[in-house]
């Protein structure tokens, strides 16, 4: 069975610790993103999950077994790297039969196998030439092919896209997912690009700081973040996170002060159980509807840049207290600038987040 | 479940902690292999510190104490400074006035002459290959060549005309002949390594420079030669270990006054001035050896980091 | 980076001006060629120089007003190396057309006479091919014995370990001794009476040897000698080469289970293919010039003698200068060929691929 389960591995260089305590299972079939912003340790977990690094505690166990003694080479574990690590030497076509010598395997099969890949991912025309005779996205093809080409118990991608432009990197996105759906094992896909991650993954871990912050279906962690990191990592544009003062929750309603205004919201049941305490409120842009005049349930701010995207119109406004808002609205929603806004949040959207800066939820 | 340490890893050959490490197995192997190696040098020490008498000895002498009767007798002598201090000064016959040798102003030759003709190689050098790395002229690919060619030739194709032209020049014999001599000898190296190091750097950060106003020799001195710095220290540490241990220019264009030790050595040992006072000999030699040593241990990370970035080519 | 500005045309050819440096070679040229044929050495020499001064004067005017920075730059190195490697070689040259012998201070135009000689008398001579033949074996011997020598050593040391940093200068030490020191130190090592080498055997089978007497244990003497010198030369070129392998490559021969032999082959080998091949050339051509160490070990005796001890010997000791010089060029026409035969194969491998 092709899985993946790291328990609580921990990793310290030294002084450092740059993983502790990552929980992960990876199902036969299923893609995990790790995702989360530069040294938040999710490649030095994936070092960890291929065998080039070893784990200063907890266990790495690959299709059942437990691997953390196996070097590398004893895993059968695929990976493409960051920076693709394609021989030089070698021709394409050598390069994608590389790990097919390990087999055995007479020579025709060899090829046999390497043009079956090269034509999934349209390389059939490179394979004599050289890997410093090809573009940036075949040599990424190429790596994954090298991948692919074996039938290894997992496959570990590091930042695949990071080095693509915008262009490459969409179309790139669909084919790796489309490669990999047909070959059921378990993928652990490294990168700091959330669009990526909700992509490409079945499920994505976001790390910080050594930690693993939250694992979830992309679905999940967009709608019910656990924390004020994640809630902000995910999303484009950022969610927006205001700090305001709970005073009191008068059955569905909370009343929460902030820069002066004081607005009665439709919250969580759960928040009932808070005390009177700082909280940090977090409303998605999109989450807004901007109404006529003031209630008491709306957002006052005043708007300062519009930028218009497209088929939507992001919308920086400020409140009172000086904390931004941002507000997406569509395309025939006009405003100008200065002008007073009355958003109104869906409550199904509206989080709260207490002072540990973790979610209040149910 | 036992540990299934990899045989290679518990003998210390692999570390576990990586692909290109190696623990205390892999050490001790290399130790025993490296002073094999290094054991003529090592008798060459042990011999400096040996009185005449025993020099010869038969069994050979290693040790300087018998470390409390655990080795025989046989195996071990007294050590002595005498040598190195006779390097210097000695009496040329028993009981006769104690006379300078003339090798401090050897040594010296050796150390000005090297140092000098490496550091003026460096310089000239550098500047070449700054000017060839940065300006395109025509026919730079020639001139490389012939650069590279000149080095390569055998000593034996110049040695005739450089004696003539020393003698009618009046050059044999001064500290001008040989220090030109061996600063052409070092330049076609220096600039090879040089050449490569420059062309390594990004133009960004001197087109930056460039535009906020700076001269093109500031841009040289304050952004270009900083980045160069480990070049520079490998090409002076091979460019010394090369010059001076030269022994054949030395000999033929050397005069008395300006003599260097490797010229030196070999008239004492064959001209008869010290015979073959084995102890003496090797004094000076581990003398000889110390500057050499000291230089290249301490730019010895420069050194490997030079040669690769001069000659990789990637 | 092409830096040039051309501020002025090019001078004519007859304009007489400071940078009209295509007039000052053509003069330059004529006025030397009639000095060596009219003149006394010492006077058409420095006549020549003078000539030689002019056309670099010429050049570097040039250069300083078209704003050839490149060449202002470069100007001071070719100026050396023209002096101390390029004109000595044409004066050599000059010199193998005449009859010169340094203890004389007459020269006569021979023409082709030496090369004459060389050619047909001397190169019947035993002795002389007895020398080349020589030489080829000392270089094949000692080369080959370095370049295994310093790929094994660089092979030891590529890997971090501790201790590394003073245990690769134990093994750089040879490098930096005297060749006069390992000249003397080695023939008493190889001494029958006191050196270790006999005591050891002695030490066996009861007898002492006696390194030096055939001519097969001189040669392994001074091959082993010159070899255990030069290998760290060696060491250092391929152990720059095996440092400068990205760590990820090995990585992803690990992931990819790939063999130590194959690994080393397809990762390791292209990477110091050309280091090898630049240790080859340097120390083939500084094998060639093996003199030193014979003189000191041998003094040529038991067949030893190689050809550059023979060069420096009719020049210096048999004031035959210009036969040495005619020798000479005939070898450098031979390093000419083998170099460029060298050039021509690294040229073809870096096209190829």
């Amino acid at each position: 069975m092709s899985t993946i389960e790291a328990r609580k591995i921990t990793k310290r260089f030294g002084d450092f610790t740059a993983v502790k305590d990552a929980d992960l299972s990876v199902a036969a079939g299923e893609v995990v993103c790790l995702l989360g912003p530069s040294g938040c340790g999710k490649t030095t977990t994936l070092r960890m999950i291929a065998g080039l690094e070893r784990v200063t505690a907890g266990d790495i166990i690959i299709a059942g077994k437990r691997m953390n003694e196996l070097p590398p080479e004893k895993r059968d574990i695929a990976m493409v790297f960051q920076f693709y690590a394609l021989y030089p030497a070698l021709s394409v076509g050598e390069n994608i039969a590389m790990p097919l010598h390990y087999e055995k395997l007479a020579k025709p099969d060899r090829d046999r196998r390497v043009k079956k890949v090269a034509e999934i991912l349209h390389l059939t025309d490179v394979l004599d030439r050289m890997p410093g005779q090809v573009s940036e996205g075949e040599k990424q093809r190429i790596a994954v092919a090298r991948a692919i080409v074996r039938d290894p118990n997992c496959f570990l991608f590091d930042e695949p896209l990071s080095r693509l432009d915008v262009e490459l990197r969409h179309s790139m996105r669909g084919q790796i997912k489309e490669v990999l759906s047909g070959l059921s094992k378990a993928t652990v896909i490294v990168t700091h690009d959330q669009l990526e991650a909700l992509t490409m993954a079945d499920r994505i871990a976001i790390m910080r700081d050594g930690v693993i912050e939250q694992i979830g279906t992309p679905h999940q962690v967009f709608t019910k973040p656990n924390n004020v990191f994640v809630a902000s990592f995910i999303g484009t544009p950022q969610m927006n996170l205001v700090k305001g003062r709970l005073e009191g929750v008068a059955g569905a309603k909370a009343t929460i002060q902030f820069g002066g205004e004081r607005v009665e919201l439709e919250v969580n049941p759960a928040v009932s159980k808070l005390k009177p305490s700082q909280v940090t409120l977090g409303i998605r842009p999109r989450a807004f509807t901007p109404i006529g005049q003031g209630a008491r349930d709306t957002i006052i701010a005043h708007a300062e840049l519009i930028e218009p995207m497209g088929a939507e119109t992001l919308v920086h406004a400020r409140t009172p207290d000086n904390s931004d808002i941002r507000v997406v609205v569509p395309r025939d929603v006009k405003f100008k600038i200065g002008e007073k806004l009355h958003l109104r949040a869906d409550p199904s959207q509206t989080h709260i987040f207490g002072e540990d800066g973790k979610a209040v939820r149910g | 479940m036992a540990d299934a340490t990899s045989i290679w890893e518990r003998l210390g050959f692999r570390k576990a902690s990586g692909v290109g490490e190696a623990g205390w197995g892999h050490t001790l192997l290399t130790a025993i292999i490296s002073l094999i190696y290094f054991l003529p040098v090592l008798l060459i020490i042990i011999t400096s510190f040996k009185l005449q008498t025993e020099a010869l000895a038969v069994p050979p002498r290693f040790f300087p104490t018998s470390f409390f009767g655990l080795i025989p007798e046989q195996w071990v002598f007294t050590p002595t400074l005498e040598n190195f201090t006779s390097v210097f000064s000695r009496a040329y016959t028993t009981g006769g006035a104690v006379e300078s040798t003339g090798f401090d102003r050897f040594f010296f030759n050796s150390i000005f002459i090297a140092g000098t003709s490496v550091l003026l190689a460096l310089v000239i050098g550098t500047l070449a290959a700054y000017g060839f790395s940065r300006y395109a002229l025509k026919g730079n690919d020639t001139y490389l060549f012939i650069i590279l060619t000149t080095r390569m030739l055998p000593a034996i194709v110049v040695i005739i005309p450089i004696i003539l032209m020393f003698r009618v020049t009046g050059l044999a014999g001064s500290y001008i002949g040989i220090i030109l001599l061996y600063t052409a000898f070092n330049l076609p190296f220096t600039i090879w390594m040089m050449k490569s190091f420059f062309d390594e750097l990004s133009p960004d950060v001197e087109d930056a420079a460039r535009i906020d106003g700076s001269s093109e020799v500031k841009v040289f001195f304050k952004i270009c030669l900083p980045q160069v710095l480990a070049g520079l220290a490998a090409t002076f540490v091979f460019g010394l270990i090369l010059t001076w241990n030269e022994f054949l220019f030395a000999l033929l264009l050397t005069g008395v006054d300006t003599r260097t030790v490797p010229v030196a050595m070999n008239q004492a040992v064959a001209g008869g001035g010290i015979g073959v006072l084995w102890g003496l000999l090797a004094a000076i030699e581990t003398l000889f050896l110390i500057p050499v040593f000291l230089v290249t241990f301490f730019l010895q990370n420069h050194l490997l980091r030079g040669v690769t970035f001069g000659t990789v080519k990637r | 980076m092409t830096t040039v500005a051309i501020d002025r045309p090019a001078p004519q050819f007859t304009t007489i001006a400071p940078d009209n440096w295509k007039l000052a070679i053509a003069v330059g040229l004529a006025v030397s060629i009639l000095a060596i044929l009219a003149l006394p050495a010492n006077a058409a020499f420095w006549v020549t120089g003078a000539m030689a001064a002019m056309v670099a004067a010429a050049f570097v005017v040039n250069a300083y007003r078209r704003h050839y920075y490149g060449g202002l730059l470069v100007s001071p190195a070719i100026a050396v190396l023209f002096v101390m490697n390029i004109f000595p070689l044409l004066w050599s040259l000059g010199l193998s057309f005449f009859a010169y012998q340094s203890n004389q201070q007459t020269i006569r135009f021979v023409g082709l006479r030496n090369y004459e000689q060389l050619l047909t008398n001397d190169l019947k001579a035993p002795e002389l091919w007895a020398n080349l033949t020589n030489t080829a074996m000392f270089v094949v011997l000692t080369v080959s014995a370095q370049m295994i020598a310093g790929f094994l050593l660089a092979v030891l040391f590529a890997k971090q370990f501790p201790l590394r940093k003073y245990l690769l200068i134990l093994v750089l030490t040879p490098m930096m001794l005297s060749v006069v020191a390992v000249g003397v130190f080695f023939s008493y090592y190889y001494d029958p009476t006191f050196g270790l080498l006999s005591q050891a055997i002695k030490a066996w089978n009861g007898e002492q040897f006696i390194l030096m007497s055939t001519k097969a244990g001189a040669v392994a003497g001074i091959v082993f000698a010159d070899a255990w010198m030069w290998s760290p030369f060696v060491m250092l070129l391929v152990l720059a080469g095996l440092v400068s392998v990205p760590k990820y490559l090995y990585e992803a021969a690990a992931i990819d289970r790939v063999s130590s032999w194959r690994r080393f082959w397809t990762i390791t080998f292209p990477y110091i293919r050309g280091l090898l091949m630049l240790a080859l050339l340097f120390r083939t051509i500084e094998a060639f010039k093996l003199a030193d160490l014979v003189i000191l070990l041998t003094k040529g005796g038991n067949d030893t003698m190689t050809i550059s001890y023979h060069v420096i010997r009719i020049a210096n000791e048999q004031n035959k200068t210009s036969e040495g010089a005619a020798l000479s060029y005939l070898l450098l026409f031979v390093v000419i060929v083998l170099t460029n035969l060298y050039l021509y194969i690294a040229n073809r491998r870096a096209q190829g691929n």
